[in-house]
């Protein structure tokens, strides 16, 4: 009963911010409704059986999106301060029954999955079945890494694509300036980052290795790596760069190429592509994938190529 | 009422709403607000309508909806980068509406 009520409470509360994300007075209440949708959404996860869901929305769907958001908004308001006196289109007729129709669609489909003659799930049966041999004791982490790898490789390469993609569009203009307002040299701003960063640090390592067995992987892990990250740049420590910097490139490639030359290394001795060999392996493709997700996801933020470290007394 | 149809009620009420304002907004940030909100009620589809294997959780669309949400992520920074562009070439972050046809883009 309880449980019926907290669920009522979060699909309210999803609604409810869904609603004022899209239709807030300004622009900025927008965003941070949105985010704290990503918020209710992870509680959502949380109460469908889905802590790593749970994790990957905080870190990921809330914070690092909505940190992205900011900064574009950001830039917005510096081309056009007024963002709102756009004129908003004339008022479609059809909005509403679209809308209507679509919302009934996806209801219909659901009502019919839960109520049809609930089907063996082949596929997940398998994967708890055959867990047991791999060492592994995340039964996610095993799809994603063993069972489903060519998914996660595909997925690790459409991050560096969209990163790609950024970077072509984004005009390279006096960007290093605009991130940092505050003066990076208050005092109190490098006691903070001096317990803040290591902690980030501790936190994604331990989100990483705990992955092989509970709840976490490569993708919260590098994630909230990110976050520390976004923070260095905030606050003037790291600053976009258009040099280029073979360290930079070497962190953004390194999960995709470790994942395509273990997952490549099975063919020499007949065994199928992607066959991974052991879980030093696993750990390793994981790690690699954290260093480049957190950088991928840092790049996008900063708008830039390339990082460079900018020294502060 | 059991849960799992609850959220399938609330993941059709959030497309409802996506779809909605991915029509009506003028802005590209609230479009893509919709567009997120879209993609996030198909992920509580996915997961709310699977069948539990003797009481755990299926892992198959749990490990599908985590590769969905940084996919969602890399869709949504790289729509970003694009709608800040635009904004820097045409002075707004909105689509041309009717009576501007030749930029229809």
């Amino acid at each position: 009963m309880i449980g019926l009520a907290l669920d009522l409470l979060i699909i309210v509360s999803l609604i409810g911010l869904a609603i004022q994300s899209i239709n807030a007075a300004s622009l900025f209440r927008g965003i941070l409704h949105f985010v704290v949708l990503g918020l209710a959404m992870s509680l959502a996860w949380a109460r469908l059986d889905a802590p790593d869901l749970a994790m990957a929305e905080a870190a990921i769907g809330a914070g690092v999106t909505g940190a992205l958001m900011m900064i574009a908004y950001r830039r917005l308001i510096e081309i056009q301060p007024d963002q709102e006196s756009s004129l908003r289109p004339p008022p479609s007729r059809l909005a509403v029954p679209i809308a209507l129709a679509a919302g009934a669609l996806v209801g219909v489909i659901g009502l019919a999955a839960i109520q049809a003659e609930p089907m063996p799930a082949l596929a997940g049966t398998a994967v708890l079945e055959n867990l047991g041999s791999t060492g592994l004791g995340n039964p996610i982490t095993g799809v994603l890494l063993l069972f489903r790898g060519f998914d996660t490789l595909l997925e690790i390469t459409v991050l560096l694509a969209a990163l790609l993609s950024a970077q072509a569009v984004t005009r390279q203009v006096d960007l290093d300036q605009s991130l940092t307002t505050q003066d990076p040299d208050t005092p109190l701003v490098g006691a903070l980052l001096a317990i803040v960063v290591p902690l980030t640090v501790l936190v994604s390592v331990h989100l990483l290795k705990a992955g092989g067995q509970e709840t976490g992987g490569a993708f919260q892990a590098g994630a909230v790596l990110a976050a520390c990250g976004v923070l260095l740049v905030l606050t003037g420590r790291l600053g976009a760069s258009r040099q280029y910097s073979p360290l930079v490139n070497t962190g953004l490639l390194v999960g995709l190429l470790s994942f395509i030359l273990i997952g490549l290394a099975p063919l020499l001795w007949g065994q199928p592509l992607l066959a991974l060999p052991g879980l030093w392996a696993i750990y390793w493709i994981e790690s690699a994938m954290m260093i480049s997700i957190a950088l991928t996801l840092v790049l996008l933020f900063a708008g830039a190529g390339s990082l460079k470290r900018r020294d502060h007394g | 009422m059991d849960s799992a149809t609850l959220y399938v009620l609330a993941a059709a009420v959030l497309f409802g709403i996506g779809v909605h304002g991915l029509i009506v907004s003028a802005h590209l940030m609230r479009k893509l607000f919709a567009i997120n909100i879209m993609g996030s009620s198909i992920f509580i589809l996915l997961v709310a309508t699977a069948t539990p294997i003797s009481g755990q959780a299926d892992p198959i669309p749990q490990a599908l909806v985590l590769t969905g949400i940084v996919i969602a992520v890399s869709a949504t920074a790289f729509g970003l980068a694009l709608m800040v562009r635009m904004s820097q070439e045409t002075g707004k972050a909105t689509l041309a509406v009717e009576d501007e046809p030749e930029n229809d883009d």
